[in-house]
């Protein structure tokens, strides 16, 4: 009788150690699959950050293209029948003091 | 002897078995361990280099120059493409050429490697496809104008600088690679794992130019519509501020479109005539010439050591000012025999000649300035004449800067400032004289022979309607490889001081091999002038306009009252206000742009210089007096102190388009 209570109490043992190993291996490939979901989430964001820092570079330099004078003065002198002024109509007035503040 | 049962046996070979795994085991873990983690490493994990991006590069205002960015370059192999179809369409949709996408899905074909560079959120879907192998590639994004290339440079496709500011300030603008480390798979690709990992390359510092964008534009500009029009090999602009030594633009410009080299740096010229202004500095400075000093010019035609020299403007005799003023040859190999081949040697090296000037470009050229003892007979004429002796552009812009900002040679520089990547200041550059080679006096009296060549010699062409401009036309003739000086080859060059009682710009302008014209009066002038008016009407273009509202000016009689206000200016005389009233009301009337078409048809502008006494102009209003002055062929300089006299007093003689200052405080 003694002997099938030690028996049993052993299976027990087997059995929780069995449970502990699949409870901790499962914790170890939950954490694993974690960690390369969150490496794949990551390294998306990585590739986006740079794919939209290249956009903008990209697009600042159209903005740059588009602003500069090369391309706008050549279309306002064409288009619009804009010219440079002569150096007589350009007036630059010289700073005056403030009244009363410090010139 | 006891046999042991067969329960034993087996035990004892399971036991040998599990010793000898064991001992396999520790072997590989803990005798060999290394080994193998390396070589699971290798299997498991890719290491490659990241590039840092490099740096930006920009214009004095912060305007970005240059700056990397990434790019996809695409390698197909068609065998390993699964869905066809798709990819033909993704491929059409990156407007990728039908004969390429034909061999990218053929399945006969191992590999295809795509041309362009494509940007990255472009082809997102593409890139993902199996057998889409994709290699991203940092690329130097460059700003509008084609002419900042040659001073910054270009970097080759392997990332390497091959030349300009690039190859110079490489050290700085490449930034730190790293390494990468990432987790792949039994074939080999990458996959995301928490075990690999990238650190950040450090990025390039920034690099701050002293060149203004805007100025470089308006060079750049103004010099490809004088060399189409005037059908020339080329040319070159450099504008630079005499004060600070910082080169503002830098334009040049080859028919050969191979040639894109820097050659405002790297191909010195023979100047000619621009290079008379140093000798007449050196003897003013020696005291061996007075400005005023007459000297005989025999009509244009004379014979000097065996050899004849000619001039344009024939005159008998002609005093130093005017032999700078209508670039006698004859007068200033005659004035120039006051001074030893050792001090003309001497000046010309002082004022910077025959020595690079140190700008960060590779491939700058010294010039060529040979020391007395290499000379012939006749080579202290020549050099005197601007003849064998060459000079880079950027040399002669430097030296004529001496004689603009009171005869401080300055360090030409072209980087301002260095920032780290975190915008810390790694370096800014800072004015450096290098040394003096003229005094102030002599500078002064040097400029004001400069500002008469622009209003009545070689050079009216560059004159402004509001500003006073100095400078100095040159023409010589050029060379060709086994001929020597070849007629009807010629550089045309002009130097500017603008304005020319405080100069903030000094303006070179070169036009190589011109066709229909070749003096530089003629055609170099002209092309200062469109660019000082451009850069007048700019926004920026490094111009200190509180300097400008008060610096001397030639104005309208009619607008004395408001210049009265602005202290100490200058009126025209009355041939130049009428010039600037037609020239005024064309660009009025015109629908098309205003610009200076080229070639210009010479109208020579007839130089009355006859004296004549200063009207008494006591008692007149303000401006009553102003045109008193002017009818007398006068220009005036409104002094602020009291009273209504002039200097010189009413009635003295003095030649016609002299400056007579006049008191205009009640």
């Amino acid at each position: 009788m003694a002997k099938r209570r030690v028996a049993v109490r052993g299976r027990w043992i087997v059995a929780a150690v069995l449970i502990g190993f699949v409870i901790t291996t499962a914790a170890v490939v939950a954490r694993r699959s974690y960690g390369d979901q969150v490496a794949r989430e990551m390294s998306g964001t990585d590739e986006r950050l740079r794919e939209l820092r290249n956009e903008r570079v990209r697009l600042e330099g159209e903005i740059r293209d588009a602003s500069s004078r090369a391309r706008l003065v050549p279309i306002a002198e064409s288009r619009l029948g804009m010219h440079l002024p002569a150096e007589d109509q350009v007036v630059i007035l010289p700073r005056q003091a403030r009244r009363g503040g410090i010139p | 002897m006891v046999f042991p049962n067969r329960l034993t046996i087996i035990y004892a070979a399971l036991l040998l078995f599990a010793v000898a795994l064991l001992a396999q085991a520790a072997k590989l873990q803990i005798i060999e361990g290394e080994r193998w983690t390396e070589k699971a490493r290798a299997l498991h994990f890719d290491n490659d280099t990241v590039p840092a991006p490099r740096g930006p590069i920009l214009d004095a205002s912060g305007n970005v120059l240059v700056d990397s960015h990434e790019l996809v370059h695409l390698d197909i192999a068609p065998k390993e493409i699964r869905d066809t179809q798709k990819a033909a369409t993704l491929l059409r949709a990156a407007h990728v050429a039908p004969a390429l996408i034909q061999r990218a899905v053929d399945p006969q074909v191992k590999w295809v490697s795509l041309p362009d560079l494509f940007v990255a959120s472009d082809i997102t879907a593409l890139a993902s496809l199996a057998g889409v192998h994709a290699k991203t590639i940092l690329q130097r994004d460059f700003a509008t104008t084609g002419g900042i290339r040659r001073i910054v440079g270009r970097v080759g496709p392997d990332g390497r600088p091959l030349d300009g500011i690039e190859l110079a300030m490489d050290a700085v603008l490449r930034g730190d690679s790293t390494r990468e480390h990432r987790a792949v798979d039994v074939r080999g690709r990458r996959m995301d794992s928490p075990e690999g990992w990238i650190s950040a390359p450090h990025p390039g510092a920034s690099v701050t130019l002293t060149i203004n964008e805007t100025l470089q534009e308006i060079c750049e500009r103004a010099l490809a519509r004088a060399s189409d029009s005037l059908q020339a090999e080329g040319g070159d602009i450099v504008v630079m501020n005499p004060v600070t030594g910082e080169i503002l633009a830098m334009a040049s410009r080859r028919s050969n479109p191979l040639a894109v080299a820097n050659t405002a740096v790297s191909e010195p010229f023979e100047p000619g005539s621009t290079l008379k202004p140093f000798i007449a500095a050196a003897l003013l400075e020696r005291g061996r010439a007075r400005t005023d000093e007459v000297i005989e010019t025999f009509n244009g035609q004379t014979v000097i050591e065996g050899r004849l020299i000619t001039d344009e403007h024939k005159a008998a005799q002609l005093t130093l000012s005017q032999v700078i003023q209508y670039s006698s040859n004859i007068g200033i190999v005659r004035f120039s025999q006051r001074l030893s081949p050792r001090e003309k040697y001497e000046t010309l090296r002082d004022f910077g000649l025959g020595t690079a000037t140190g700008v960060p470009l590779p491939a700058e050229s010294d010039g060529t300035l040979r020391e007395p003892f290499r000379w012939n007979r006749t080579s202290g004429s020549s050099i005197v004449m601007g003849y064998e002796v060459t000079v880079t552009p950027l040399q002669l812009v430097a030296a004529y800067s001496a004689i603009a900002n009171g005869g401080e040679l300055m360090e030409p520089h072209l980087v301002k400032e260095i920032r780290s990547a975190e915008g810390d200041l790694i370096y800014r550059a800072r004015p450096r004289a290098i040394r003096r080679v003229i005094s102030e006096s002599t500078a002064r009296d040097v400029r004001q022979m400069l500002l008469q060549v622009v209003e009545s010699g070689t050079a009216t062409r560059a004159d402004l309607a509001t500003y006073l401009l100095g400078g100095k036309s040159g023409t010589a003739r050029r060379t060709e490889q086994g001929k020597g000086y070849v007629v009807g080859n010629y550089t045309a060059s002009f130097v500017g001081l603008f304005p020319a009682d405080r100069p903030q710009y000094v303006v070179l302008v070169k036009i190589d091999s011109p066709r229909h014209a070749y003096f530089g009066g003629e055609i170099a002038a002209p092309v200062t002038k469109v660019v000082l008016r451009a850069a007048l009407a700019a926004r920026n273009a490094a111009l200190d306009r509180a300097q400008l509202a008060t610096a001397e000016r030639v104005r309208l009689p009619g607008s004395v009252d408001t210049l009265a206000q602005a202290g100490e200016v200058a009126a025209a005389p009355p041939e130049a206000v009428e010039e600037a009233e037609v020239a005024t009301e064309e660009q009025r009337t015109a629908r098309g742009p205003v610009v200076v078409s080229l070639p210009f048809v010479a109208h020579p502008r007839a130089v009355d210089q006859t004296e004549r006494p200063v009207p008494d102009v006591s008692g007149l209003t303000l401006r009553d007096a102003v045109r008193a002055l002017h009818q007398s062929g006068f220009r005036v300089r409104l002094i602020p102190q009291r009273g209504s006299a002039t200097l010189p007093a009413a009635g003295m003689p003095l030649a016609a388009g002299s400056i007579v200052k006049l008191q205009h405080l009640q």
